[in-house]
């Protein structure tokens, strides 16, 4: 399943009706709806506020394979940002040494099992999977 | 479908998703408080970084001020989330 939706916060609606339509198509549990939603809403909140300007759609595809789910999102006519750089955040005890920010990525890797980065043609590609226990579905 | 408002014994209760759009929501009413105050998670089915951002800024100002949010009902996908963000060392969770 495949689906545009415009570059704005208010758009995570709509996406999360899309996750909820794929879920219940494929049978998926709470979990890994969830483990979707963090995905999607991360990233795609990234790709809105780092790219305010671009007037594109933004594509989330979402796909199950047998045991392997694959969540994308494609951006066209961006500069390159590859999420796979970026450092892990330090999670100090000390509230006040903790920082905003950073933890949206973070989340994200721990809630699937690979994520891969495409730059070309000026299009940034996103691509996770996430691979199904017996019990997930 | 977020929802975010006071209870009867001052808490505050939590519903729905909290995602990346309802950071003003959320903050129409966590700003709002000026003493230790419990959160309720029972209802919450999930929470974003988004979200998790605006708890710790209102951590910081009620610590600031020698109070609390004291986080409850935490199960499921949220105590995943902040079990990974380490949010057992800045909140006392239940």
């Amino acid at each position: 399943m495949e689906q545009q939706f415009s570059r704005d916060i208010a758009s995570l609606e709509r996406a999360f009706g899309f996750i909820d339509e794929f879920a219940e198509r494929e049978g998926l549990d709470d979990s890994v709806k969830n483990s979707v939603y963090l995905a999607v809403d991360e990233l795609f909140t990234n790709m809105v506020k780092y790219q305010p300007a671009n007037a594109n759609d933004i594509t989330i595809a979402l796909e199950r394979e047998a045991e392997l789910l694959t969540i994308r999102l494609i951006d066209h006519d961006v500069e390159p940002f590859d999420i796979t750089e970026r450092k892990d955040p330090d999670l100090p005890a000390s509230l006040d040494e903790r920082k905003p920010g950073g933890l949206g990525i973070y989340l994200t890797k721990k809630a699937v099992d690979t994520i891969t980065y495409d730059y070309r043609d000026r299009t940034s590609i996103i691509t996770l999977t996430k691979r199904l226990r017996r019990n997930d579905v | 479908m977020f929802d975010i408002r006071l209870g009867d014994r001052g808490e505050v209760v939590l519903s729905g998703r909290f995602d990346a759009a309802q950071v003003e929501k959320a903050k129409s009413v966590l700003d709002t408080l000026g003493t230790t105050t419990e959160v309720d998670f029972k209802n919450l089915q999930y929470i974003s970084s988004a979200g998790l951002g605006v708890l710790m800024a209102t951590q910081k100002r009620l610590k600031d001020a020698g109070h609390e949010l004291k986080l409850r009902n935490v199960s499921g996908h949220i105590r995943d989330v902040f079990t990974i963000a380490r949010f057992d060392l800045i909140f006392d969770i239940k």
